[in-house]
């Protein structure tokens, strides 16, 4: 801001000359259009009021159309083309406006000391609710106007995330506000997206205020990689974390890229509940018949339903007293009968489930409770990734995400109760991050799957989730809608486009600007979370990357560094 | 040489208004004033009119018509007849701008000059001066004309001009006329690319 005191003509880039709040202000421009880009962050000030807005369009015009449809260079001198085309061909930008802040009167007027002494708190922006007045000098926001808006990056809450494309300003994310609502990243292969994800968790685990559970379907965020698009090696979260990331693998064999995790994950029989099942309808291809049958396991075995169902014999036949063959007392039709459930159907699902009964991870009775362990780690302000190892398909994905994310559902709901009933300990809250969401969260399952709920009500239970995907318009609108903040890379796809924007307001302006991003780098931000749409180059994760968020080129210490760091010189890691 | 040509008188006023005068000289004094000539009237409270030739007009008379009826004319008769005729040649004169007290102002002086006031033509400082002055606004005069062609009268004012601001190294005045025309005349496509026309050619020479 100082510069532009100084010398307010080089950065201003032109003036207001039309427009509102409805349709976008109308700006025309007095420099070069190539010095400003669709989406450039511009502030206007105007009678003590500075405005904030967005750039959307920038589109030729000239006084006389005449003038611009003919070379005019080729019939005038040069210099006189240059003077013509510089008086009559001009480029209007339309600006979004998007936020307004009280500036006072210049600190050194006269009328500065009285308007202080009306307005002694400090100044924050509000949303748009005028226009600045006809003339208003337009600028390039500076690195101070950008700071004001999303904050000066502090590695801590406010983490920066990327830079402004024209003058590389750095722009800032408030990650507590990020877990405060479920958030969403997207973009296509390749646009950067789990790039992004990487470094937006490694962000949320440094700043450490909330605990992340991370679905990792494709085990890329817990260990070390290769990107397989620039060969480089990518750095893992578990590495650079260290104690404070828990690395788990779903199996008992499990070994994630080469590397153990710190504990694996085996579900017991008995947690495995009906619901659960259901949510699988479509992966098995259930029949609307299901739930009754269910209903009647459950009912009869209670926890035990799935080992029991598990050990019934289809199509077992003894012969009776009378020398006819019946079902065996240990057969599924048996217990049909005796259950009062339609045979057909009972054994149908028990066929069906069969998929399910041959899950290596899903144990009648497992070494250890990983279930438990990981509720623990979360609670007690642990980061967990867990890999799915060599569990890659939509089934397991399936299953294991909506398992969990049901039992961590009803431990907060139970936490938030004692903490609301006898003021215990404030719940820890809680990132949920599902990749692939549109798996779980689509049109037909997302009635079904736990995460429609976290993403509608478990804000007050300190759940929130971040969906990280690639084909948002596949995820039920009802969904898209309660996204804070969503960050996004270039999507193609138009209906795509309509999801990410869905619920926002100056999506006419904002569906060019995502159709537009330069595919791995950048990203354009906006939601609820972040103060004002923007889109920019995003920060690279690399070495870098954690040379400034450490402070220093390290390896977070492990037991042994840190032992030794204290004086004790062993190597008993 | 040329600066003590000009002070003399090229003419006297026969006629005038706000906007513009006539004056009428002898042919005899013809070879200095030209189109797009800046000339000046002073008044008696010594401030000066100045105005730009945009029209100069000889007319006939019944001899002229005889002559011309007949058959050869000796040539002693043509120099007699075009260096003692009756009938003066006409001067017209647009105004442009006035100087009080030694301020020069492009608006329009407070009352026309007088019938018989003596016409000067300015010296090259005199030019240098008015031309430049007040952001070049006296060439919105000139555009207002009608009936004349404007570009001509521009581009020969323009090309005299702009070599008296060269002489004394001034090199951005030309521009920052182009500059004013451009500004004055961008609402009127066919009226700007004429002028541009002209003063293009005038470059090029």
């Amino acid at each position: 801001m100082e510069n532009n005191l100084d010398n307010p003509l080089i950065s201003q880039i032109g003036y207001v000359t039309g427009g509102g709040l409805e349709a976008n202000l109308q700006v025309r421009l007095n420099v070069q259009p190539q010095s400003v880009l669709e989406g450039a962050f511009v502030v206007i000030d105007s009678n003590n009021w500075r405005f904030y807005g967005l750039v959307t369009d920038l589109r030729l015009t000239a006084i006389d159309e005449q003038y611009a449809t003919q070379i005019n260079a080729q019939r005038f001198s040069v210099h006189l083309a240059e003077m013509l085309n510089q008086q009559t061909l001009y480029t209007n930008l339309a600006v979004m406006p998007v936020l307004m802040m009280e500036t006072g009167p210049a600190i050194d007027s006269p009328e500065y000391a009285a308007w202080r002494q009306t307005h002694t708190d400090e100044q924050k922006p509000i949303t748009v609710k005028t226009v600045p007045s006809h003339h208003a000098p337009v600028k390039l926001a500076d690195r101070a106007d950008i700071a004001t808006i999303f904050g000066e990056e502090n590695n801590q809450n406010v983490f920066r995330v990327g830079s402004t494309r024209e003058q590389g300003h750095p722009v800032c994310l408030d990650l507590d506000k990020l877990v405060q609502r479920s958030s969403g990243i997207f973009g296509t292969t390749g646009s950067g997206k789990s790039f992004l994800a990487r470094m937006i968790l490694a962000g949320l685990i440094n700043n450490d205020k909330a605990s992340t559970l991370i679905f990792d379907m494709h085990n890329e965020y817990g260990i070390d990689t290769t990107s397989s698009d620039t060969g480089v090696g990518v750095a893992g979260l578990k590495n650079k974390f260290s104690s404070k990331v828990q690395l788990v693998g779903l199996g008992a064999e499990t070994n994630i890229g080469g590397q153990r995790p710190d504990f694996t994950l085996e579900i017991s029989h008995n947690d495995i509940s009906s619901e659960d099942v259901l949510q699988l309808s479509q992966a098995l291809n259930l029949k609307e018949t299901t739930a009754a049958t269910l209903d009647a396991l459950e009912s009869e075995f209670r926890d035990n339903w799935f080992t029991e169902f598990m050990n019934m014999k289809v199509g077992a036949m003894v012969e009776n007293e009378e020398g006819k063959l019946e079902p065996a007392p240990d057969s599924v039709a048996a217990w049909a009968r005796r259950a009062g459930v339609h045979t057909g159907a009972a054994e149908g699902l028990r066929s069906k489930l069969t998929r399910l009964f041959n899950r290596p991870y899903l144990k009648n009775s497992p070494a250890s409770n990983g279930l438990k362990d990981i509720i623990n780690a979360l609670q007690a302000g642990r980061h967990v990734v867990l890999s799915f190892g060599k569990y890659q398909s939509d089934l397991d994905y399936l299953l294991v995400t909506n398992l969990i994310t049901r039992k961590i559902r009803d431990a907060w709901e139970k936490a938030t109760n004692d903490f609301n009933s006898s003021k215990t300990k404030e719940p820890r809250p809680l990132v949920v991050v599902v990749e692939e969401a549109h798996k779980l969260l689509n049109r037909e399952m997302a009635s079904q799957t736990i995460f429609s709920t976290i993403a509608r009500e478990m804000r007050k239970y300190y759940v929130t989730l971040l969906i990280i995907d690639q084909r948002p318009s596949q995820i039920y609108d009802e969904v898209m809608s309660q996204l804070g903040t969503r960050i996004s890379g270039s999507l193609g796809d138009e209906d795509d486009i309509n999801a990410v924007l869905s619920g926002l307001p100056g999506r006419g302006g904002l569906r060019g600007m995502l159709a537009k991003l330069q595919p791995s780098e950048e990203v354009l931000m906006l939601g609820w979370g972040v103060p004002m749409p923007i889109p920019i180059r995003s920060r690279r994760y690399d070495k870098q990357f954690w040379i400034d968020l450490f402070g220093e080129d390290r390896q977070p210490l492990n037991m042994s560094q840190a032992s030794r760091l204290m004086g004790f010189d062993n190597d008993s890691d | 040489m040329s600066n003590i040509l000009k002070s003399i008188p090229i003419g006297k006023l026969l006629r005038a208004e706000n906007s513009q005068f006539v004056a009428g000289c002898r042919v005899k004094e013809l070879e200095t004033p030209a189109l797009g000539s800046l000339v000046k009237v002073r008044l008696e409270d010594n401030s000066e009119i100045y105005g730009l030739i945009t029209h100069i007009l000889i007319n006939d008379d019944s001899l002229v018509r005889q002559l011309v009826s007949g058959v050869s004319i000796p040539s002693e008769y043509t120099a007699d007849n075009r260096y003692n005729r009756n009938l003066p040649v006409e001067i017209h004169v647009l105004t442009v701008g006035f100087t009080q007290n030694r301020l020069i102002s492009h608006r329009l002086p407070p009352r026309p000059p007088l019938s018989l006031d003596h016409l000067f033509l300015c010296e090259d400082d005199d030019i240098r001066a008015f031309t430049a002055a007040s952001d070049q606004g006296y060439l919105r005069h000139i555009l207002r004309m009608q009936d004349q062609p404007v570009e001509e009268l521009l581009a020969a004012h323009l090309a005299q001009a702009k070599t008296l601001h060269e002489e004394v190294g001034d090199f951005a005045w030309y521009g920052s006329a182009c500059q004013k025309l451009i500004t004055l005349l961008r609402d009127d496509y066919p009226r700007l690319t004429m002028v541009l026309d002209v003063l293009t050619e005038l470059e090029n020479v």
